[in-house]
């Protein structure tokens, strides 16, 4: 998870199945990116909690609250969550994406936080761009035109 | 059970032996179906993490095409293969006389050689590690997928990223016709069966 408050573009490359959701406090100008790869955290040890959906928003948001957010202003977009394979013989490999957004829509209403945009699912890898002051996101893929969002 | 990071010098050298011969069995395969020389420099195999795979295979947004096969039986896991430009082009120059300059203009057929190539070099390699280790091994039939070579190695890091960080990589470079072309394997069996392996082939010191 990267924060950062002011001016500035964060950044997360490739994301496949991962999810990448971008946190906004307008009036802080205070914006923060995390890159998820799974739905549920079950480590035991809980070393990397920003890698899983549920752990890594919570530490998002706590962290966010200490420099002064307020949930009820705060809003997030996020991308990500494709499908980079098409396995024949149906196994669960390559629905992680699915499994991830579920996951990610249902901890963001759990906590209420206000999901304004999404670009989710699909086959191809996305690189977010956040721009902290503005709130804008912005989707750079192989072979297609960038997504302002 | 073990994990990646807790291997012993001698497992990890075990590993890599594995590397080498399957690496060794996938340039004769490509050999033979190209009809020409094809030789392998001495690969490189490595146990890293998610961060370094990338940085080693050359960053998370180049794009690039990646085979995939699932392995189940006695090792379950995933296979990727990871094919450069340059591999690309010295295949289809030789099967079919074409190249091409991007991705992008990949035709059919020119996908399904590729895909065969893929196919070809993990089902080596495969039958390699498992006439080595006498374990059976079932794959998958190959998906295919050209994007950011980041996307495309988060796939086997999610799908066991649960249990570990850490993916075993294997590296080198064919030579045929003079020229050298990079070739990137990876394998990530899951840790259940990283440990079975490591058993059946008698380095596990436990």
């Amino acid at each position: 998870m990267k924060m950062l408050q002011g001016e500035g573009i964060l950044v997360t490359y490739a994301l496949g199945s991962c999810i990448g959701l971008c946190f906004h406090d307008p009036r802080l100008h205070l914006g923060a990116l995390l890159h998820i790869m799974l739905p549920l955290n079950m480590e035991s040890g809980r070393t990397h909690p920003m890698k899983y959906a549920d752990t890594g928003i919570k530490e998002t948001l706590k962290q966010m609250e200490a420099r002064g957010a307020s949930r009820s202003r705060m809003t997030v977009k996020i991308a990500g969550g494709a499908k980079m394979f098409e396995i024949s013989g149906g196994s669960g490999l390559g629905n992680i994406g699915q499994r991830n957004i579920e996951s990610v829509h249902a901890i963001l209403k759990r906590e209420n936080i206000r999901l304004l945009a999404e670009n989710v699912g699909g086959k191809v890898a996305r690189t977010l761009l956040f721009d902290v002051a503005s709130g804008q996101g912005c989707i750079r893929s192989y072979g297609q035109k960038d997504i302002i969002f | 059970m073990k994990n990646y990071e807790q291997l012993t010098s001698l497992e990890i050298d075990t590993l890599r032996e594995i590397g080498s011969i399957g690496t060794g069995n996938a340039a004769t395969a490509l050999s033979q179906m190209m009809n020409r020389e094809v030789r392998i420099t001495l690969p490189e195999v490595r146990i890293m993490g998610y961060n370094e795979a990338i940085e080693w295979i050359g960053g998370p947004e180049e794009v690039t095409a990646g085979v995939l096969v699932k392995m189940s039986g006695d090792v379950g896991g995933i296979m990727l293969s990871v094919q450069k430009l340059e591999l690309v082009n010295v295949v289809l120059q030789t099967m079919l006389g074409t190249s091409i300059s991007g991705y992008e203009s990949l035709t059919e057929l020119e996908q399904s050689a590729m895909v065969e190539i893929g196919n070809i070099m993990i089902s080596t390699f495969i039958n390699a590690l498992s006439g080595l280790a006498d374990v059976h091994i079932k794959v998958t039939v190959p998906a295919f997928a050209v994007d950011m070579q980041g996307a495309i190695l988060t796939v086997p890091m999610a799908e066991y990223g649960g249990m570990s960080d850490y993916l075993m990589a294997i590296g080198g470079n064919f030579v045929c016709d003079g020229k050298e072309v990079p070739c990137h394997l990876l394998l990530s069996p899951d840790l259940r069966s990283l440990d079975f392996l490591l058993r059946k082939l008698g380095v596990c010191d436990e």
